[in-house]
């Protein structure tokens, strides 16, 4: 697992928020006033929690639906195991369960090819909303779905989530 | 020779701690925060390797070795990030041009040796390697000569990508090792019961995928009038999550099919959206005005997409003599890492590594850059090379090798 505390590198003093960029099948925490972004959403899911008591938040760019099958692996390429890595790892950097809130963006259908079925992008949608609502965990937002990529980033002081896709203008959820 | 799938996923997997190591290596000296962005391992013709440099100047320090493996491997900075670090070791350093080229070397000879010595512990034993040499040189010419070989015209290459967190600059590590012991490597740290592809019948897969790409690259020449080369087609290796890496965080224009047959997998035709206006305006009786992609410009996009597309999986199923069918061509116009994510989803369902097949044209007369990105399914191109294996023996006298094994 990797922790940024802001005290490892001298870019975290300058006034400037430290951005930490999140790639895929990938989950980082923040403790501190930092950015957390992530691109290239297409049937990916970004999923951000944060807890705003303690000031710790964290993304997860999680990639297909559930890990079962799946022996040993990158828990942070699965939405369910993503979630509940994610879930871990706040909570050892202080998060209280309680004060924890998601919110989601990402799982397009677009390029889907599979004729039977829902798409990867919808199944993922399904499979973090079961996982959090396992988790207790108020979704308080989301953009998912529609034919188009994302990018991402997450605000820890604020919670704010950040949705761009390439032909539109962003969104705060 | 024949290399398991497993193995081959294992050497990535080395080279990109190797990497990590340089990298962290890099950050304890300097205060530079980088990450390791993308490993891969890919083959390709000598004359290609490093055609991505082409149009920015380097500095690094290359290094040859020797022991389990042999080869050279280089560290390579752009001039303005390489200023950047001698500034960060020594403060003023950049100025001074002695002062500068001594602190590439000292970040260089330490980043590296890190890079090799992970091989060495990994591989449990030795490798040497030469003092660092400082280089200085501009786009693939920083590069060390491939290794020769009289049998292989095509070479592996250990390529890792390392990013500069909240810069727009990167730096690279290659590392090109001799044919022979990297493959004999791979053979001893495989598992022989293991899936395993004959990495020969690899280098006749990307000779046949020139083919496709030069086919593609006459259907756009035929189309738009605009002389176009096939140039750089190579076949990589990689985690599927890393897949998506493979193409830029730009927007593109293209179209993207599924073909099925023997492999099945996606095919995406992919065109920056300078290219795209220019090769699409190619094609158009009258110029549009501005600059900005219209329906019109996607509309002829779609239409090439789908001839060069045609081109390219005739290219691949006269070789396979098999047939390889595809979709009507879906029209894309978004992230180049968001049109590759959903397609490395869906392979990424059945398989944890993928084989990438990247091919690109170019032209000298306008600015237009063309990618072919083929995904196909693991086990099904494996099969394919079986075949492909099959065919050849029969095509050909009887080999004493095949014979007997």
């Amino acid at each position: 697992m990797k922790v940024y505390d802001g005290s490892q590198t001298e870019s975290a003093q300058q006034s400037q928020p430290e951005r930490i960029k999140v790639g895929i099948a990938e989950y980082r925490v923040a403790t501190d006033s930092a950015v957390l972004t992530t691109s290239g959403l297409g049937s990916c899911i970004g999923v951000g929690i944060y807890d705003e008591a303690s000031g710790v938040a964290g993304l997860v760019h999680v990639m297909l639906p559930t890990a079962e099958d799946v022996e040993g692996g990158n828990r942070a390429k699965f939405a369910d195991t993503g979630v509940a890595a994610l879930v871990e790892a706040l909570e050892a950097e202080g998060a209280s369960r309680d004060g924890m809130r998601a919110k989601i963006a990402g799982g397009s259908d677009m390029l889907d090819f599979s004729e039977n079925g829902p798409s990867i992008g919808s199944r993922n949608a399904d499979q973090v909303r079961e996982t959090l609502t396992a988790f207790d965990i108020p979704l308080l937002g989301e953009d998912v779905g529609g034919d188009h990529g994302r990018s991402l980033r997450l605000e820890a002081d604020t919670g704010d989530f950040v949705v761009k896709s390439a032909n539109t203008e962003s969104t705060t959820l | 020779m024949n290399v398991d799938i497993q193995s081959l996923g294992t050497f990535n997997q080395l080279a990109h701690e190797g990497a990590q190591q340089a990298t962290q290596s890099l950050a304890q000296m300097t205060g530079i925060d980088a990450v390791v962005d993308v490993t891969k391992i890919t083959l390709l013709d000598r004359a290609d390797v490093g055609e991505g440099l082409t149009g920015s100047e380097f500095v690094g320090v290359q290094f040859g070795f020797e022991g389990a493996l042999e080869g050279e491997t280089v560290l390579v900075f752009d001039t303005e990030s390489a200023d950047t670090i001698a500034d960060s070791l020594m403060p003023g350093a950049s100025d001074d041009p002695a002062m500068a080229q001594s602190s590439v070397t000292e970040i260089g000879n330490i980043m590296m040796s890190g890079f090799i010595d992970g091989w060495a512990d990994y591989l449990d034993s030795t490798i040497d390697h030469s003092p660092p040499e400082y280089i200085e040189k501009s786009g693939k010419d920083v590069l060390p000569e491939a290794p020769e070989s009289d049998e292989h015209q095509q070479v592996f290459v250990f390529k890792s990508e390392i990013e500069w967190v909240g810069e727009s600059v990167n730096f690279y590590i290659y590392m090109l090792p001799e044919y022979e012991p990297l493959a004999e490597m791979m053979m001893e740290h495989g598992d022989p019961e293991a899936d395993a592809i004959p990495i020969d019948k690899l280098q006749t897969f990307n000779e046949m995928t020139t083919n496709g790409t030069q086919q593609a690259a006459g259907n756009v020449e035929m189309m738009t009038g605009i002389p176009t080369d096939a140039e750089v087609t190579e076949i990589s290796f990689a985690p599927i999550e890393d897949v998506p890496k493979q193409i830029g965080t730009d927007t593109y224009v293209g179209t993207v099919v599924e073909f099925t047959g023997v492999p099945s997998g996606y095919l995406m035709v992919l065109f920056d959206e300078v290219s795209a206006v220019n090769v699409a305006e190619a094609m158009m009786p009258v110029e549009t005005d501005g600059d900005s992609v219209t329906d019109q410009h996607k509309a002829a996009i779609e239409e090439l997409g789908n001839i060069m597309t045609s081109g390219f999986v005739d290219g691949w199923a006269n070789v396979l003599q098999t047939s390889v069918d595809h979709t009507p061509p879906r029209l894309v116009h978004d992230m180049g890492r968001s049109i590759v994510d959903p397609l490395a989803a869906q392979v990424g369902q059945h398989q944890e590594h993928a084989f990438i097949i990247n091919s690109t044209m170019r032209t000298d007369d306008v600015e237009f850059n063309a990618e072919i990105h083929a995904l196909p399914n693991e086990k099904e191109l494996r099969e394919a090379l079986e075949d492909l294996d099959v065919e050849r023996a029969d095509e050909t006298e009887a080999d004493v090798e095949q014979i007997f094994e």
